[in-house]
């Protein structure tokens, strides 16, 4: 799950993505209103977890104007005041959901693919595609009903692929996902991590179209 | 405090009072005049029955004067008889006073009376006598003083009963027509009570008269200032809220980051660093609390004078030391200069009227602002001067990129930061500002045209 991170105080945001990188979650962190919005243009994010009090605007008009320019991500909104009308203010203004701080860094994960679950239109964690099904929120894989074992960035490409079904992703976009928009990656990273979930799911789960980038494929029963 | 009397009451105790006592006055006026025109007016009858009787005695020899019946002089005391007087007629012999001719039933023997008018005790009463002496006939008629007293009472009977009704009926009046005249006020006092504390409104329209206005102006006035204040204090606690809250919710979410990474090897720096990130949550958490306890122990009531006047030197200097040992530990790491203070000071030691801590605090939030904002650390200044002889004046300089005179003015307020994210409770200058109103000081901010920010603190002086 690629997640957009806009909070402006350093110790709060620091500590939410290190937490959110420990479940196996992609973050990016902007601390302000005008680079948030930059990178939710230049880059696919699933979720938002945006703070209210910005230093060049306020999060809620950020908000406002992805809604109604038709920006569907789902946002989750972080916010230290908890008097009922600004609860009900962000909520009317396009948030998702709502959580106070200080906030349980477990249900913040919890709610995030709550969200994204809604998002997709599913009820449950659990994407099941042929003979193999997979639980979002905990990040385990089960090949015919046997564990398979991955690492925290084959979950995420994993994830990526099963979120997006029938859907052409480019390699920058599985980047993206993977490793966030901060971090330099070699070119070559993310053929590395697809050829390993070839090898533990088999050949079929990474479809690749030549030139254009990769699509979720059919596993053989 | 003892309750004062109802308005009501006063009002008719005041009144009532008056117009008693100035009734009271004219009755007895009138009282003293009727009685005095009432004696001269029996006297004048005692006089002018005297003459009747000798007048009819005069027309008579002298042997046919006797108190026999159904002579002249008999008939004349019959008709001074009815009227309630008594009457005597004696013969004068040169100065002695010859025994009565005649007289009427139940005259008093009034041989002592002298000529003229007098009161005298007869058989146990008082008498008011007049004496007639002419062609060798004494004369005397006397009437009872207790007679003359009944006839006043009567008269002051009849005349008193209906003034004291009179009274009596004004005093109810006025008691239904203050209550009338102060209904206004009841209005006031209703549309109050009705009023929920929380209630913002401004007071409805009343038709209040020109003498409530000033009140009723007044306890508008007292609303809206009570109301803003209500409504500073709220925003203030949803402020301070919100600043415990930030740091509590990083301590939190790196702790949280901890126990995730705890016992995962390949997560171990994760875990070393979300440590020391809950630590430095923690300070960030404890100076914020501090500033707002500092905060709140200043709100009390203003205490100052010279009791215990601090050392401005030796408290400055106590400050720097103190300021940059936190600088330097907070921003050592990154700083390859340490930081550092110019410190100019007179020759001669001042006693400043604050405090020592409390100008130490002071001092301490205008300096760590100073090495925070200032843009080369070794340039911050601190300089004491003496402005007037009743004075003391701190400034402390920067070389930052100081603040428009705008933002100046907005910086003394709680939890104003410069930007947004920048470090700091955003209390240090309101806790200054406190500290210098609380006793007779200012504290001045404004631009160095060179670039950065002078803060002025001017504080009285102790001799």
């Amino acid at each position: 799950m690629h997640v957009l991170l806009v909070e402006d105080d350093e110790l709060i945001a620091s500590g939410i993505r290190a937490g959110l990188q420990l479940h196996g979650l992609t973050v990016d962190h902007f601390a302000s209103v005008a680079t948030a919005q930059a990178a939710q243009e230049a880059a696919a994010y699933d979720v938002c977890i945006l703070d209210l009090g910005l230093p060049d605007e306020d999060g809620m008009a950020l908000l406002r104007r992805w809604r109604t320019r038709g920006q569907h991500l789902p946002v989750l909104v972080l916010t230290a005041r908890d008097a009922v009308e600004h609860r009900v203010a962000g909520l009317q203004a396009g948030a998702d959901d709502y959580l106070l701080k200080p906030f349980d860094l477990d249900e913040l994960v919890a709610r995030l693919h709550a969200l994204l679950r809604r998002a997709s239109g599913r009820s449950t964690d659990r994407i099941d595609h042929g003979p193999l099904s997979f639980d979002a929120s905990r990040g385990e894989a089960l090949l015919h009903g046997v564990p398979v074992e991955l690492s925290r960035r084959e979950l995420a490409l994993l994830r990526t692929l099963l979120q997006h079904p029938r859907q052409l992703l480019s390699a920058e976009q599985l980047r993206d996902s993977l490793y966030g928009f901060a971090q330099d990656v070699e070119s070559n990273a993310v053929n590395v991590h697809i050829h390993h979930l070839r090898r533990k799911l088999g050949a079929g789960i990474v479809e690749t179209v030549r030139g254009q980038g990769y699509r979720l494929g059919e596993i053989a029963w | 405090m003892k309750q004062p009397p109802s308005l009501r009451l006063r009002l008719l105790a005041i009144i009532g009072a008056s117009l008693l006592g100035v009734w009271s006055l004219v009755a007895v006026w009138m009282l003293v005049d009727v009685r005095k025109e009432l004696s001269t007016a029996l006297d004048d009858r005692l006089a002018a029955s005297a003459r009747m009787v000798a007048g009819i005695v005069a027309q008579m020899p002298p042997p046919a004067v006797t108190g026999l019946p159904d002579t002249p002089v008999a008939h004349a005391l019959d008709v001074v008889a009815r009227d309630g007087l008594a009457c005597e007629v004696s013969l004068l012999r040169g100065e002695v006073v010859g025994g009565p001719l005649a007289r009427t039933a139940g005259s008093p023997g009034m041989a002592s009376a002298p000529a003229g008018y007098g009161t005298y005790t007869f058989g146990g009463r008082l008498w008011r006598t007049f004496v007639l002496e002419s062609g060798g006939l004494r004369i005397a008629t006397a009437d009872r003083i207790d007679v003359r007293e009944g006839l006043l009472r009567d008269v002051a009977l009849t005349a008193g009963v209906p003034f004291a009704l009179a009274l009596a009926a004004s005093l109810l009046l006025l008691w239904a027509g203050i209550g009338r005249g102060l209904q206004p006020l009841e209005q006031l006092r209703a549309v109050l009570a009705r009023r929920r504390p929380d209630d913002a409104s401004p007071l409805p329209a009343l038709a209040s008269p020109p003498e409530l206005r000033p009140l009723v102006d007044t306890v508008r006035h007292l609303l809206a200032r009570t109301h803003a204040a209500i409504e500073r204090e709220r925003r203030f606690t949803d402020d301070a809220a919100h600043e415990l809250r930030s740091p509590l919710t990083g301590i939190k979410t790196h702790l949280q980051v901890l126990r995730l990474a705890q016992g995962r090897p390949e997560h171990a720096a994760t875990a070393t660093q979300a440590l020391a990130d809950a630590e430095r949550g923690v300070q960030a958490l404890q100076a914020t609390l501090e500033q707002l306890l500092t905060l709140a122990r200043l709100d009390g009531p203003a205490a100052s004078g010279c009791a215990e006047p601090a050392d401005a030197e030796a408290t400055a200097r106590q400050a720097i030391a103190d300021a940059l040992d936190s600088a330097g530990t907070i921003q050592g790491a990154r700083d390859a200069v340490p930081p550092e203070v110019q410190f100019h000071a007179p020759g001669a030691a001042l006693a400043v009227a604050v405090p020592a801590p409390l100008l130490h605090a002071a001092l301490r939030n205008l300096l760590d602002n100073a090495l925070r904002h200032g843009a080369s650390r070794s340039t911050v200044r601190l300089a004491i001067d003496q402005p007037t002889a009743g004075q003391v004046r701190f400034r402390v300089q920067d070389d930052g990129r100081g603040m428009s005179e705008a933002e100046c003015a907005q910086a003394v307020q709680r939890f104003w930061r410069h930007s947004p994210g920048t470090t700091g409770s955003g209390l240090g200058l309101p806790i200054v500002q406190a500290i210098a109103q609380r006793h007779g000081g200012v504290l001045a901010l404004h631009p160095v045209p060179e670039g950065g920010l002078a803060a002025e603190l001017t504080l009285p002086a102790c001799p």
